[in-house]
Formats: structure tokens, sequence, C-alpha cells
């Protein structure tokens, strides 16, 4: 007998539903998973305030939307770009509700054993590399804490069907970036959606990836998944932008998998949805890698954005700086929390984690988390926190050079987000979101 | 240009002007001198709008117009400008951003059309040879892990490009080296002209050396309670401010 809790909860009937259709898709072991994905988050089922890694999120919706499965939607090129970072050169997928919209992705030619794909062809290019990481990025299990929580893991596992497949091979650097954009239109009635996304990057590979979350229209709920294998001195730029509409959920996972002598920068853009939360999770399983991450997120009326961070560092000689920014306006509110595990053979590992915040009303409200678990003695790390308004004297320094106090007051906010993307070495992509920012506080 | 009347300013409950009265007209330098907590910066915020204070008694009018009545940015956009004692650094907004965004908001105000980039780029390209500045701070943020001289030029450098009515020098000469002063001295009086007048407050003759003041006043406990020419600042320097200040117990 199924406690009560998880009868109002819609995804037993969308599993039974979609099962016929995602059975015939991807290879027969995808299914097994699909099944493990599904009994394990049935097990658990929508979290509650009581749950402690989701205290803080209500997630209501989930149960009162009456959720239907994702159905197919078109949008033309421009609809989408509008929604998204505009025309941004760069080999590009794009996703609408989940499936694989040809008509607005680009058709590249790209360099030898290199794969941007959508799952359907991954399936068949790369088996066995598919079969060998998908799963196994994204998952606390093996890990130290003692509230990891990989539900809406399972639950993406659980409906996978359709995504992205990113693979570029030993020595090879990509230079255009690569462009992944997922697009929701719940203009029908309230969805679920599960994107998911797989990129590995083998041994001294380079790459520049954008990963964009927008939506057209409507209620909905979105539970992107991201898995990132880095080879040994493997470099990625990740760039995640997330401005779905302003009644969405979204719920994302970001899980790296790091090799000795890798360097991942990633920077997230929180700006969209009605409740946010992003999990950016890095295992760091080889010595002398460096781990970037940095976010800044803007939330106004009464939307609720968390970002939450973890990094392990399993192995010693590792480095890791991150820096998070939460700006929030009228009765937004946020979470940061920030959990960095160094395990008993993580020595000399230098992990700095930084979380500020800029509360512009006086309903605004910040919760932050550090949490540092430290298992070996010879390391150096450091977290500070603050959260503050917007400084008086730098307000009357820019209004005593005549800049007038409503300028002044968008040029600090704008300035104190930029600061963080300006971390993004590709400049059309740091122009886009930092135009996309100017407009989200004007 | 600029009559103070009778003011009185207090903070939180201190009072810290107890009724200043200034003249400065145009073509004027005059320099405040006094020693330390005695009210020079206190007077120099009021004038530029800080809303930190409150003005209890008096009155300031800066070319016939009530200057407590303005904003901050209509101060600015009128002719008023204030060398910072203490610069603040403003992470993440550049120098150069900052500066054009100011300049045109000045110029929109004096009905002037507003500099594009290359424009601007122009127009102040003389004024940074002028000021010494390496280019790397104009791309650099606002004053953000400037040392104290480069901030102190910094300021003279913004001046210069606003080309202000009224220039107040907040202490611009402390943390200055030698050469630095002669800088920054430059700068001001490269500004100098028959409808400009300046106002600076310093602790040492020296910086006077460079910029000749028409008047010295010296404030002592919120009030201006001598005033003169040059010669003033001389007779400070070798006898500090307690001849001063035995004058005043007598008188009192
Ligand atoms: N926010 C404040 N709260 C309380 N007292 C203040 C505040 N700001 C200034 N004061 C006091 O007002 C007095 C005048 O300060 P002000 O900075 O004007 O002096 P100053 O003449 O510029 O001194 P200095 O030569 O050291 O720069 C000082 O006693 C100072 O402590
Ligand atoms: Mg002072």
């Amino acid at each position: 007998m199924a406690p009560i809790l998880m009868e109002s909860s819609p995804f037993a009937s969308h599993f039974a539903d979609l099962k016929p259709l995602l059975e015939i898709t991807g290879p027969a072991w995808l299914q097994s998973a699909r099944e493990r994905g599904f009994h394990e988050f049935e097990a658990v089922g929508v979290p509650t305030t009581r749950d402690e890694e989701f205290k803080y999120l209500p997630l209501r919706p989930l149960t009162e939307w009456k959720l239907a499965p994702a159905h197919g939607a078109t949008l033309d090129r421009q609809q989408v770009a509008k929604l998204t970072l505009g025309e941004i050169d760069a080999i590009t997928l794009t996703f609408i509700n989940g499936q694989f919209a040809p008509e607005v992705s680009t058709d590249d030619l790209l360099p030898d054993g290199v794969f941007v794909l959508p799952f359907e062809d991954a399936f068949l290019a790369m088996p066995e590399t598919f079969e060998k990481w998908l799963g196994k990025v994204a998952t606390t299990s093996q890990k130290l804490g003692t509230t990891n929580d990989d539900r809406f893991i399972a639950l993406n596992t659980a409906f996978l069907q359709d995504g992205a497949f990113v693979y570029v091979p030993k020595n090879t650097k990509i230079v255009r970036p690569i462009h992944l954009q997922f697009v929701s239109d719940a203009s029908v009635s309230p969805i679920a959606i599960h994107p998911r996304v797989l990129v590995v990057l083998e041994d001294h590979a380079e790459a520049v990836i954008l990963e964009s979350h927008v939506g057209q229209t409507g209620q909905y709920f979105t539970n992107p998944v991201t898995e990132v294998v880095l080879g040994a001195g493997a470099q990625l730029e990740h760039v995640r932008y997330q401005d779905e509409t302003d009644s969405a959920v979204h719920i994302g996972n970001f899980a790296v998998h790091q090799s000795e002598n890798s360097v991942l920068n990633s920077i997230v853009a929180q700006f969209g949805s009605a409740i946010a939360r992003l999990d950016a999770t890095v295992w760091v399983g080889g010595s002398n890698a460096e781990t970037w991450l940095n976010g800044a997120s803007v939330g106004r009326g009464h939307q609720r954005i968390d970002n939450h961070t973890r990094i392990d560092h399993a192995l010693p000689h590792c480095q890791s700086f991150e820096v998070y920014k939460t700006i929030l306006d009228d009765h937004a509110h946020g979470v940061f929390n920030g959990k960095i595990f160094v395990y008993q053979d993580a020595q000399k590992t230098d992990a700095k984690q930084t979380n500020q915040g800029l509360l512009l009303s006086p309903t605004a409200e910040l919760d932050t988390k550090p949490q540092l678990e430290i298992f070996a003695d010879d390391v150096k790390c450091t977290h500070g926190a603050t959260v503050g308004q917007l400084r008086e004297d730098a307000l009357f320094y820019l209004r005593a050079r005549g800049i007038p106090k409503k300028e002044a007051e968008a040029l600090l906010v704008y300035a104190f987000a930029a600061e963080v993307f300006e971390k993004i070495s590709e400049p059309s992509i740091q122009a886009a979101i930092e135009a996309r920012l100017f407009q989200k506080l004007a | 240009m600029l009559t103070i009347t009778n003011l009185h300013a207090k903070i939180d409950e201190k009072s810290i002007l107890k009724g200043v009265n200034l003249q400065i007209n145009p073509g004027e330098v005059h320099a405040i001198m006094g020693p330390n907590g005695s009210g020079k910066s206190t007077l120099a915020s009021i004038l530029a709008g800080k809303a930190d204070y409150e003005v209890t008694e008096g009155t300031v009018e800066f070319e016939g117009q009530d200057l407590l009545e303005l904003d901050p940015e209509e101060r600015a956009a009128e002719g008023l400008f204030l060398a910072f004692q203490y610069p603040v650094e403003i992470p993440g907004v550049t120098n150069t951003y900052f500066l054009r965004t100011a300049l045109n908001n000045v110029r929109k105000h004096r009905g002037l059309p507003e500099l594009t980039m290359s424009e601007f780029t122009k127009h102040i390209k003389s004024k940074v040879e002028m000021m010494e500045l390496p280019s790397s701070l104009l791309s650099r943020s606002v004053n953000e892990g400037f040392s104290g001289g480069e901030k102190k030029r910094n300021e003279i450098f913004q001046m210069a490009v606003l080309e202000p009515k009224l220039c107040v020098l907040d202490e611009t000469d402390s943390g200055l080296d030698i050469d630095a002063l002669k800088v920054v001295s430059h700068g001001v009086n490269s500004l100098r002209s028959p409808e400009r007048a300046v106002l600076v407050i310093t602790h040492y003759q020296r910086l006077l050396d460079y910029i000749r003041p028409d008047f010295v006043h010296v404030l002592i406990g919120g009030k201006i309670v001598k005033s003169g020419g040059p010669e003033l600042a001389l007779e400070l320097e070798a006898n500090g401010y307690s001849l001063i200040e035995g004058e005043l117990a007598v008188a009192a």
C-alpha cells in the first residue's frame, strides 16, 4: 500500500503512461536504469519541508498543478532566439519540451571524432561511452554526507528519453562554443519535463559549453540533469543560463567528475522561474585539478532561488574557488548552501568559498549556509559570507559625480553581478548574459 | 558664486558646524585649514549633499540657488565638484564607464549632446596625459586597489573631465609624494579661470606653494575663527593652532 503522500504525486501515472514509449527508446540497459530511477524516487516521493535537503523549498506545485507528461511543441528560430540569448554563433542543439528540434538547431561539420548529438543518435554513435558514464556522475552514493538526496536525479533518469550528448576526443580543442538550449512551452497545460545532458571530454580535450534553460509560456516543472566527465588535463568552461517563465519550477542538477590536472570553469546565471533550485556538484577525483564555481542569481516578486553547491575533494593538491552572488528584491527569497568535503587523502587542498547577498528590499530574504567538512589535516579552506544592502558610500560617490540616484543604484547592482560574468571567457556569451542582466534590472 | 551663512550642522545629535560664514567669488582660490576633527570634511560633505548630516540653521547659496535643496547629482550637474578625502572603491564598475556616464549626465543637464565612446576617449586624452594616469587605471574598477596617490590623481582627473565651476578639494595633498603633488597641483591650476573658483582643504602649507590661495581661513570647533591672506598659512605652519586658540580663549 502506497502512503497517501505518493498518491498525490503525478509521476506514477506519467511513468505508466509513457512506459511503452520509453521501452522502445534506447538500449535495453537504459530501461532497467529507468525502472531503478522510478522506484528510487517513488520510495521517497516529492519532498516536503520535513526533508532536510528541501527544508526551505515548498514544492507544492508539483502535486497541486495536475502536471501532464511533456508533449511536443513547435517554435520558430526567431521565437527561440528571443527567449534565449539571441543569435549566438555556436554549434547549437535545441530541445523543445525535452524533444530534439532539428529545425532550430545547427548542422555543423565537426572535427574528427567530435560528437554533438541528440541522444537518439548518440545511442548508436557511442553506445559504450554512453553506458559507461550515464548516471555515474550525478550521484552521491559512495560520497560523504548524511543528507545526500538524489531523488530528482532518479526522477530524471526514470523519464530519460531525449537529451544532448557532447563528446570531445583526446587532445582536441573545439574553438566554437557549443550551445545546448532547452526551451519549454506549456501553453496547453502544466507539464513535467526531464531534460538530460551528458558531456565527455577525454584527456586534454577543451570545450566551451553554454547550456540555457528558458521558457515561452505557462506553468511547468523542469528537472534537467547534466553530467560532465573531464579526463586528465581536460578543460571545460560551462555556462548555465536559467531564465524560465515566472511561473515555472526548475529543479536542476549539474554534476561534474574531474580527473587529474583538469580545469572546470562553471558560471551559473539564475534569473527566472517562480521556484528555482540548482545543485552544482563536483567530484574532484584526480590530483592537481582546478575547480571554479561562479554564480549570480537575481530574484524579484515572490521568486524562490536556491543554489546548492557541493565539492568533494577526494585527492591531494587540488584547488577550488567558489563565488556565488544573490540579488533579491521585493519578497524574493534565496538560499545558498555551499558544501565542501575534504577527504582524508586530500592533503594540500586549497578551497575558497565566497558567498555574497545583496538585498534591495526589507522583505527580501537570503539564507546562507556554508558547510565545510574536513577530514584531512594539511589543508587550506576558507569561507566568507556577507549579506548587505547597496553601499551608501558608493551610491553617494556616484551621485556626487552627477549620476542620478536610480541609475547609480542600477549600476551598482549590475556591477555586483557582472563581476561573476567576467569569468566567462567567450565574449559573445558574456555580452549576451550581461545584456540580459541589464534588462532584468532595468 | 558660493555664500555660506551661519551654517550649523549636526550628526547623531552631535553638533559639528556651529555657524560657518564664507563667501567665494568666481576666480578666487580659498584655503581652509584647521585641526583634526574641526569640521572641515563635514563642511565639504554638506556642500556635496551627503545625507548623513542635518543642517539645523543657516543657508548655502550656490549660483543663486538654494544649494541645500538640491540632490547630490543636481549639485554636480550645476557645477559643484568635491574631490573626496577618501575616494570610494567601486568594484565591477570600470573607471571609464563610470566617468562617461557621469559626464553624459552632466552634459545632458547643461544641454550638450552626449558623447559616444570614441568621442569620450578623444575628450579625455589630454587630461589623462596631464594627470599622468596609466591607461590601465582607466579600464580598472573605480579606485579598486588604487594606491593612495593614484586615487587622489583620479579625483583630480575626474574634476578635469567634468569641468565644474566650484572645485572643493578635501585633503587632496595627503598621501601624495612630491612628484604627485606637482602633478595634482598642475591639474588644479590648469582649471583655474576667471569663471571658476577653488576651495582647498589642507593641513599643509606646501600645497599652497603650488596652488596659491587668495584667502586662507582657519576652522576651529565648527567655526571660521580667523581669515587672512596667504601669509596666514605660513604663520600657522610656524606656530600651529595654539596661538589662535589662545587668542580665542583670551577673547572669550
Ligand atoms: N558619523 C559620525 N558620527 C559621529 N561623529 C562624527 C561622524 N562623522 C564625523 N563625526 C565627527 O565630527 C567631527 C568633525 O569631523 P570632520 O571629518 O569634519 O573633521 P575634519 O576637520 O575633516 O578632520 P580631519 O582633519 O581629521 O580630516 C569629528 O569629531 C568626527 O568624529
Ligand atoms: Mg577631513
